[in-house]
Parts: C-alpha cells; structure tokens; sequence
C-alpha cells in the first residue's frame, strides 16, 4: 500500500530530515511511527500525502508512484489519504456537520452524496447527535473525532494521523486511538505519528522507530524503543 | 455546474465578510470609471460645440450696390468652382435690408436713419462657407482677385479660427489631464484589489489549508478570488453606467439650451455607443484587475 524506497530529505539549506528511509507497509496495516521531537516524523507524513517531496528515493502509494508527482495530480492523491491533525483543522464559523460537508463541497461531490455521506461518517466517529455544534461548543476528543469524520468522507485507503492524541488527555486519547483502530478494521490503513508511550504500548501494533532521520527499528506488535 | 454554484457561494462569503473592503474597492473601481467616462463626457462636448463653431464660420461677401447680374453670377461660379467652398448663398439687397429691419425692429433711431438714407443703401451679397476652417483664408484672398475687386464693397467674416483653435488646446489639456486621473485611479484601484485579494487570502488561510489538504483543485481555490474581481468590476460598471445614464438625462436639456444645438445629446451620445462605452469599461476593469488578482495569488496563495 506504501512503499518508501531510500528516501532522503533536505530542507534547504542543510536540514537533513529524513536519511536512507525504506519501509512497506501492507494494505490495512497498522502502523506507528514513533521517534523524540525533530526526528522526521512529521515530514515522513507530508511526504505520504505530497505536502512536501523528497529529495531523492522513491515513494509508491497504491500502485501510483508520487515521487514526482504532478500538483494537478495532488488533489486526486489527497482524497485518497485521510489526514488528522493535533490542531483539529476545523472552521470555527462551520458547524459540525459543516466541516465535514466542506471537504466534499470543495472536492465537487453532488449534494445528494453530501447528505448521504456526512451523517454516515459523524456515526462512525459518535457525533451522530451533535451536527449542530460549532466547534467551540465542542470537547477537545470530540473536535478531533470530527477531524476524522472529516478525513473518512472520501472513503480513503490511508489514515495519516500526525500526533492526534497531541492535545488530548490520557482517557481522551485512548478514546480516539480506539476510533483509529475501528477505523482499521473497517480495512483502511492507518499510519499514525505519535510520541505516547503508553499509546504505543497499548496498541501492539507494528511501530517504526526514527531517529534523526533514520530508521532506527522496525517491529511488529512493538513497543516504545526510545527513553 | 454544481461546484460553479459552490464557486460563486465561496465568492459571495468572502464579498460579504471582507464587506468593508469590498466597498473601498468598490468605490475606487468606481472613481477609476467616473473619470474615463468624465474623459469621454468632455469629448463629446467639445467635438460637438467645435463642430458648433465650424458650422458657423462663413465670409460674406458684398457687392458695391448696382453690380451686375452677370458678375455676380460670374463671381459665384468662381467661388462654387473652388474645391474648399461647401455652399454660396445669395441674400439680394431687398433681403438685407429686410433681416438689417428685423434685427433692429426694436430701434426707432436706427429706422430713422435708415429712412433718411432713402432707398435701399444694400446691394447683394453672397455668403459662403468652407468645407474646412482652415480654407478661410485661402478663400478671403481667392476673392481678391483684381477681375473682381471693383465689384466687392467688402468681405465680412469672423475670426472663428482662433477660437477654434483655443477651444482645441483647452479640450485637448483638459483630455489630458482626465486621462493622467483616469490613470492614476487605475494604479490605485490596482494597488486597493491586490490588497483586498490578498487580505481575503489571509482571511480564508484556513479554509484554504483544509481546501487542499481534502483534496480541492487548484483552480477551485482560486476561482472565487477572481470571480470575486470579476464581480466586483460589474458591479462597478453597473453603478457608472446608472449614475452616467441619470445624469446625462438630466443633464441633456439644459445643455442644448446652453448650446443652442439639437444635435447635442449626450444621453443620446451615451445610449447609442452604450455597449461599447460600457462594454468596454467593464473589460477593461475586469481584465485590470483580474490581472492583479493572479498576481496577488501568485504571490500570496501557495497552492
Ligand atoms: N519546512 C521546513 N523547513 C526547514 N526545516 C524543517 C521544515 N520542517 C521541518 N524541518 C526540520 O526537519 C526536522 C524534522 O522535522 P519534523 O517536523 O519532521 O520532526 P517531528 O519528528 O515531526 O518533530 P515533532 O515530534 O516535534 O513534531 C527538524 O529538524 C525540523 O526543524
Ligand atoms: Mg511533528
């Protein structure tokens, strides 16, 4: 499903980000990516959804090879990859459902499609009562599981959830990391940035350790390797 | 069609939460018209109060009283076989004395003096005009040709050259001026839509962020900027050709009055080029400040 063949990143000028970088991850895996602040977790993200470009190295999503992919090509690649933030990313002016009928608004869905969609994804994420809220009207874990409503509705094939337990407290976190693993087992891959330990730990799933930059261990059912 | 209507949506919030800029812009588009069309307005005036004056501009040429009926004739061949002369009419002495009675029936002293006189003390007389102004005195110097100078009394016409001429330098800085203004309005309302482009950018960075972060096409985050100058400059040129129209209308009466002139209606001037004055206008904004709102996305919008 991903497949990142020696990938190097240079932010210019000399930040060395990511170094050597290959791994694969399997249709739906689930995947942790752990590693201490500035190890190049984040930007191992931004590559998967071509929010940043390698400098060199090779990346295949599906069978499609982003490497070099064209900026027309974006639009197409990102509503194939759901994507979860610490921030949340909501519109504040937007109510619930709003926010999540606006990725499908922007990305040209008929509003037939619209209405079926949305209030399928707000039950998946239990916010199935609450399409009226603004987001200020709302719990940290709640505006996160309507971040990841807002990442299903074009029903992707990848999650990538960089550190989205960030902002929650422990209860809330588990909470959210067990709507990721719902969402896993409906088949879609997930691949999830984070530094929790007890997260890790908790969920026995792969995990891919960095390291400034580098690959430093790669474990099925792993544990938290660093501190 | 769906997301052309989701376009348009997304423009019409950002019109309305940037109200206030919307306005400026607005108003600026606005003064930035007004000005051209000020332009246009003092061309139309002026062509038509010169072409007033060309109208006018006639040498009349009398004959010493008893002249012959076969000179005159001669002398009005002569005049009609010049290529500068338009028309020769000829008012016989029992009609100048008739209008120098009319002009002065309101002058018992004049009457008087002209019963004293006795007779009629005019002879005939000719009037030409000229294709052009500037034959007049190609013309004046044609009549003084020695074959026919004992028969011409005197040549009488007014020197309308130098104000026609004065008239010309005036309208012609007055043009200039109102396109420097007209220019300068342009480089503001330039330098005011960048702005407010860019400002609604900075007010929509969130939209924007998750725009492309959900998939959005680059075109569709971009659309609603331009159509947004797009808009903006109708509404603009919709509002001149309003204000332009009413007050041309209200305008066209006492303006003929003033100038004496039938011809002269500058609603009618306005309504008859409508489309292209208009038409024009509103390209020529839309393109100036779409072209200016690609350059703020250039420069602002990092899809
Ligand atoms: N846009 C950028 N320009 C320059 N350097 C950058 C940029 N983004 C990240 N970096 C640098 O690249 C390195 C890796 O950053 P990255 O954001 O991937 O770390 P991270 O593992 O996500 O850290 P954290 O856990 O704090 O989020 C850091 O040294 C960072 O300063
Ligand atoms: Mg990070």
């Amino acid at each position: 499903m991903i497949r990142f063949t020696n990938i190097n990143k240079v932010y210019k000028p000399t930040t060395h980000a990511l170094v050597g970088v290959s791994f694969h991850v399997k249709p739906g895996e689930f995947v942790s990516i752990v590693g201490s602040s500035g190890s190049g977790k984040s930007t191992l993200a931004k590559l998967l959804f071509a929010e940043e470009r390698p400098t060199s190295g090779k990346i295949v999503v599906g069978d499609w090879d982003i490497t070099q992919i064209h900026r027309s090509e974006i639009p197409t690649l990102r509503r194939q990859i759901g994507v979860v933030f610490q921030d949340f990313k909501l519109l504040g002016r937007k109510t619930v459902y709003e926010n999540v009928a606006f990725a499908l608004e922007v990305a040209g869905a008929a509003n037939a499609r619209i209405k079926e969609v949305v209030p399928q994804v707000l039950k998946i994420v239990g916010l199935g009562d609450k399409h009226g809220r603004y987001p200020n009207q709302l719990s940290g874990g709640e505006q996160q599981r309507v971040s990841i409503a807002r990442a299903l509705v074009h029903r992707p094939k990848i999650i990538v959830a960089d550190e989205p337990t960030g902002n929650l407290d422990t209860v809330t976190s588990r909470e959210i990391i067990e709507l990721l693993k719902k969402i896993n087992e409906f088949g879609t891959t997930v691949v999830l940035v984070t530094h929790d330990r007890d997260i890790v730990n908790a969920l026995k799933k792969r995990v891919l350790t960095i390291n400034n930059g580098k690959i430093v261990s790669d474990v099925e059912h792993g544990k938290y390797m660093l501190g | 069609m769906r997301t052309i209507l989701r376009v348009i949506k997304f423009t019409g919030q950002s019109l309305w939460r940037n109200a206030w800029l919307s306005l400026i812009t607005l108003t600026i588009f606005v003064l930035t018209l007004m000005t051209v069309n000020a332009v246009l307005l003092v061309n139309v005036v002026t062509s038509s109060a010169i072409k007033a004056v060309q109208n006018e501009v006639q040498v009349a040429v009398y004959f010493v009283p008893g002249t012959s009926e076969a000179t005159e004739k001669a002398v009005r061949g002569y005049l009609l076989g010049l290529s500068q002369v338009k028309t020769v009419e000829v008012i016989t002495a029992e009609q100048a004395l008739q209008n120098f009675k009319d002009k002065n029936a309101g002058d018992p002293t004049v009457l008087a003096a002209l019963d004293e006189v006795g007779g009629n003390p005019f002879g005939d007389a000719v009037v030409v005009s000229a294709k052009s102004p500037d034959d007049f005195a190609f013309i004046i110097e044609a009549i003084k040709t020695p074959e026919f100078a004992p028969s011409i009394k005197q040549t009488d016409y007014t020197d309308y050259q130098v104000v026609i001429e004065k008239l010309t330098s005036f309208t012609d800085k007055l043009r200039l001026a109102g396109l420097v203004l007209a220019g300068f309005f342009g480089l503001i309302s330039m330098l005011i839509i960048f702005n407010a482009i860019r400002i609604a950018i900075y007010v929509h960075r969130d939209e924007i962020t998750i725009m492309k972060l959900v998939g959005a096409q680059d075109w569709f985050i971009r659309a609603p900027f331009l159509l947004e100058a797009v808009l903006l400059s109708l509404l603009a040129t919709i509002i001149m050709t309003g204000v332009v129209l009413a007050s041309t209308k209200a305008l066209d009466v006492p303006l003929m009055q003033y100038f004496g002139q039938a011809n002269l209606s500058l609603w009618g001037y306005f309504t008859s080029n409508a489309l292209v004055i208009f038409g024009g206008e509103f390209v020529g904004l839309a393109v100036l400040s779409v072209l200016t709102t690609v350059f703020a996305i250039r420069k602002h919008l990092r899809v």
